[in-house]
């Protein structure tokens, strides 16, 4: 097992979203991830910390990557699963969550937000 | 990681033109829907968004232009999506949004 781990925690702010996205990219091609795999991982974290942005009550935005073998796992916090019925952008919000749910391989919800898993394919 | 939009008004089809270059995001969608109503408002005539030029989209994207098309389909106009980069085009497919939108140069259309 060899797992390594990366931690970035950003201000709660659209500012920095481009800027997650970008440090997605970057080590899901350090692990030789395929450019679709890549792709989909940036659009996920995207939407992830978009969610966060707008249901989450706390100063900052926390992300972990997990650097295994065969797969990439993203933990983002704040990330909401029942979005509420009042809020305004609501059918936005649910776009995200299908968006992260149809290109991620696995998508666990828990109290602290969301996981995230891509597994990386014998052929790339 | 920015957003740029070109604007032109075909006269002879009346139809305004929209290039948007760079990112849609949470950052920059409200820009996005801002310039094109804006336009919309005064002049009415149908819009083509042309993707040649974006790279991404997010869902505050896709909410921005789900109130243009809104907007457009009060006063009876259509607005058209063309030359969407593949990774784009995923993610009108896996929301559905295809079948709203009127996508060019594809069988929808």
């Amino acid at each position: 097992m060899n797992r390594d781990r990366i931690y970035l925690q950003i201000p709660k702010k659209p500012d920095f979203i481009s800027l997650v996205r970008l440090t997605s990219s970057g080590i899901a091609y350090t692990m030789s991830l395929n450019v679709d795999d890549i792709e989909d991982i940036k659009v996920s974290i995207g939407e992830a910390c978009v969610n966060s942005l707008m249901l989450n009550n706390e100063d900052e935005i926390s992300l972990l990557f997990e650097l295994d073998d065969n797969k990439l796992s993203i933990g983002v916090s704040g990330v909401r699963e029942i979005i509420p019925e009042e809020l305004e952008e609501r059918k936005e919000r649910e776009l995200g969550l299908l968006i992260i749910k149809s290109l991620m391989d696995e998508v666990v919800f828990n109290e602290d937000g969301i996981r995230m898993i891509k597994y990386i394919e014998d052929d790339n | 990681m920015s957003l740029n939009i070109v604007v032109n008004h075909d006269k002879d089809k009346n139809l305004w033109v929209f290039v948007p270059e760079g990112e849609i995001d949470i950052y920059t969608s409200s820009k996005l829907k801002k310039e094109v109503l804006y336009n919309f408002e005064n002049n009415k005539a149908d819009i083509l968004i042309d993707g040649k030029q974006l790279n991404y989209i997010d869902s505050t994207g896709l909410g921005a232009l789900i109130s243009i098309l809104k907007r457009l389909k009060e006063n009876e106009y259509k607005i058209y999506l063309s030359n969407l980069r593949p990774n784009i085009r995923k993610i009108f497919d896996i929301t559905e949004l295809d079948k709203l939108f009127i996508i060019r140069g594809e069988d929808s259309e």
